[in-house]
């Protein structure tokens, strides 16, 4: 180490290393090896601050957040619009479509004890998927605009490692770029995982892609897979007139995470709907029979076969990290056995500076835990801290009535072995639902016997969706039950049933 | 408000006013397992490029503080300042390897000394 008090610049003579050329004279290509592009003199593009690879829920937050922190930010985008599975192919057009065929479903046959007469009833699907494309590219539109207000580049293109801190992007206009990043975001995102032995064409054989884009009603519709995705399409072709059969491997609906008692519920009332349940059942294989197809299933352990017909066919089977292209073999970054990419606390990957959030690496494929993901990323990047509290995101199945949870549900509290009470709340005991003439479903608290904290809240009914937030909100501070029961809500509301469920955990409900 | 007053004196709330958010004083930034991971482990690929990549340079410290040898093993704040101290410097060649000056070759400084035109 050196004491100085003179530049170090002074020390050394100073050297052009701009080659010279006759004035005049024409580039020609250089004969001799010198690479010039290995020092670093020459002016070259400006390294960004952060390159993110993807512009899904989880890219164009963490770009917008990362414009919002003063970083030189650049974002990836291949399909041309950015809102990535979520606002494309996903949550905005299906919740578009389940709300409209809910009205449309409403229409037809809750009208008359409401006071409501109404003439012919015609469903005109075209417009319908009008109306979906709409809400669609207003949102995809207006993340564009606030990429320009917060001074995010925005690459349309296909990224792939080219080295550890250089993106090589494929133009979707045609030609190549590159560009260099200090830090680097993966945020691909994931798709639909395919069934074995059945060929997607999105037309006949769907996954969810398909299922929010179907030209006509289906006369006959099978859902593989009886898990949020399965049961929202299968209710929106349901309430449009198509007989749903949902063929499901586990004993019950809405995958592991759904309280096994809101489960049976939730089947209950969409089997009132008109979707049918094969559950405990497994699907052995497909066949093609003219326009139609013979699905052959039979119980999941073992027993006789039987075979559904169905026009089309929804493979909702879950889904699975997507990062086929991304030259992450140019890099050595490793996935997991099933495809996540592997990251620590801070969301790196063995290379530092190389970050992954979202749906291609762990934790739950939702759009609301991508996002929280990605502020805590870049907050990682910029502020050296970031926190997202895996204990406390939500879940929302967004049938009629909608499904919503946060935190454990009965079975996993049972199996932790922690001593707990369990309190409930009929939504036919509340004033507003009964106003609303609909009053299925319950709010059902689970909380630790000793202590009274909120281990988990599972709500089936109207609202359930907007209603979970505030119970995530509790038990993100730690609330007992007692502060939920002793907290205002404002009558006559659903979220009434709410407080009254709280406060059957740790004393009795007024209304019931 | 009486009545929540006198009714507090008997219960206090879980609930908390915990403050404005602030940064915990000690962060540990040694990776660990992601909290979402479903093994709760990290592949040994980590503790290793992070020995190879010497991310803590450019001080070389790592006989100085590190017991075990492996850089990702300790927390930045236990490998020391990386900031020199006042009125000192840190000589280039103290730098990491990739900080600093490349030997000029042959060709280069032909290349300075006839002005460019040994290049063509």
């Amino acid at each position: 180490m050196l004491s100085r008090t003179v530049p170090r610049c002074a020390a050394r003579p100073t050297a052009l290393l701009r080659p010279l050329r006759p004035h005049g004279a024409p580039v020609r290509p250089a004969r001799c090896s010198i690479d010039r592009s290995r020092r670093g003199y020459a002016s070259e593009a400006a390294e960004k601050d952060l390159v993110i690879i993807g512009g899904g829920v989880a890219g164009y937050v963490a770009a917008i957040k990362a414009g919002q922190s003063g970083l030189s930010v650049a974002c990836i985008e291949k399909r041309g619009m950015l809102g990535g599975t979520c606002l494309n192919v996903g949550c905005i057009p299906s919740k578009s479509l389940l709300n409209n065929s809910h009205l449309y479903h409403q229409i037809l046959h809750d009208t008359k004890q409401r006071g409501i007469e109404v003439g012919e009833v015609k469903l005109n699907l075209e417009q319908m998927m009008k109306a979906k494309e709409t809400s669609v590219s207003g949102l995809t539109k207006g993340i564009e605009f606030l990429f320009k207000k917060n001074n995010v580049e925005y690459i349309k293109g296909t990224g792939a490692f080219a080295d550890e801190h250089t993106i090589n992007v494929n133009l979707i206009d045609g030609g190549e770029t590159s560009v260099k990043a200090k830090n680097i975001i993966i945020a691909t995102g994931s798709e639909a995982t395919p069934f074995p032995g059945m060929t997607i064409d999105e037309e006949k054989i769907i996954t969810s892609t398909g299922a929010i884009a179907l030209k006509q009603v289906p006369k006959k519709m099978v859902v593989i897979g009886g898990g949020i995705i399965g049961l929202e399409m299968g209710s929106v072709w349901s309430r449009l007139g198509a007989e749903v059969t949902v063929v499901e491997f586990l004993g019950q609906i809405g995958g592991p995470g759904m309280d096994a008692e809101i489960a049976k519920q939730a089947q209950k009332l969409l089997g009132k709907q008109g979707m049918k349940f094969k559950l405990n059942t497994k699907v052995k294989s497909g066949e093609e029979s003219g326009e139609a197809f013979k699905i052959n299933v039979e119980a999941a352990k073992g027993g006789k076969e039987e075979a559904i017909d169905a026009d089309v066919v929804l493979v909702a089977i879950g889904r699975r990290p997507y990062t086929a292209g991304l030259g992450l073999e140019n890099i050595g970054i490793e996935t997991d056995d099933k495809g996540r990419l592997v990251i620590d606390q801070e969301y790196r990957t063995k290379l530092p500076h190389i970050r992954v959030i979202g749906d291609c690496t762990f934790g739950p494929m939702l759009a609301h835990k991508a996002e929280e993901e990605a502020v805590a990323a870049v907050e990682f990047i910029t502020k050296n801290y970031g926190h997202v509290n895996y204990g406390a995101i939500p879940s929302v199945m967004y049938t009629h009535p909608e499904v919503a949870w946060v935190g454990q549900n009965e079975q996993e509290v049972k199996a932790s072995g922690v001593k707990y009470k369990v309190g409930t709340f009929p939504f036919s005991a509340n004033s507003r639902a009964k106003t609303n003439l609909d009053t299925e479903g319950m709010v059902k608290f689970i909380a630790d016997a000793e202590t009274d904290r909120i281990l988990g809240i599972h709500i089936i009914g109207p609202n359930a969706g907007e209603m979970i937030a505030e119970g995530t909100l509790a038990l993100e501070y730690g609330a007992s039950t007692e502060d939920v029961g002793r907290t205002s809500h404002a009558h006559p509301t659903l979220s009434e049933a709410f407080k009254e469920a709280a406060m059957a955990t740790y004393g009795k409900a007024i209304h019931y | 408000m009486q009545a929540t007053r006198y009714l507090l004196q008997h219960r206090q709330p879980m609930i908390r006013f915990l403050g404005k958010r602030t940064a915990p004083p000690k962060l540990d930034h040694t990776p660990k397992a992601h909290p979402a991971s479903p093994t709760h482990s990290l592949p040994n690929s980590f503790a290793a490029y992070r020995e190879k990549a010497q991310q803590h340079g450019p001080l070389n410290q790592k006989m100085e503080y590190s017991t075990s040898g492996a850089i990702g093993s300790h927390s930045g704040s236990s490998l020391g300042p990386v900031e020199p101290a006042s009125g000192q410097y840190f000589d280039r060649s103290e730098l990491p390897k990739r900080f600093r000056r490349t030997p000029w070759t042959q060709a280069e400084i032909d290349a300075i000394e006839s002005g460019g035109a040994s290049m063509f």
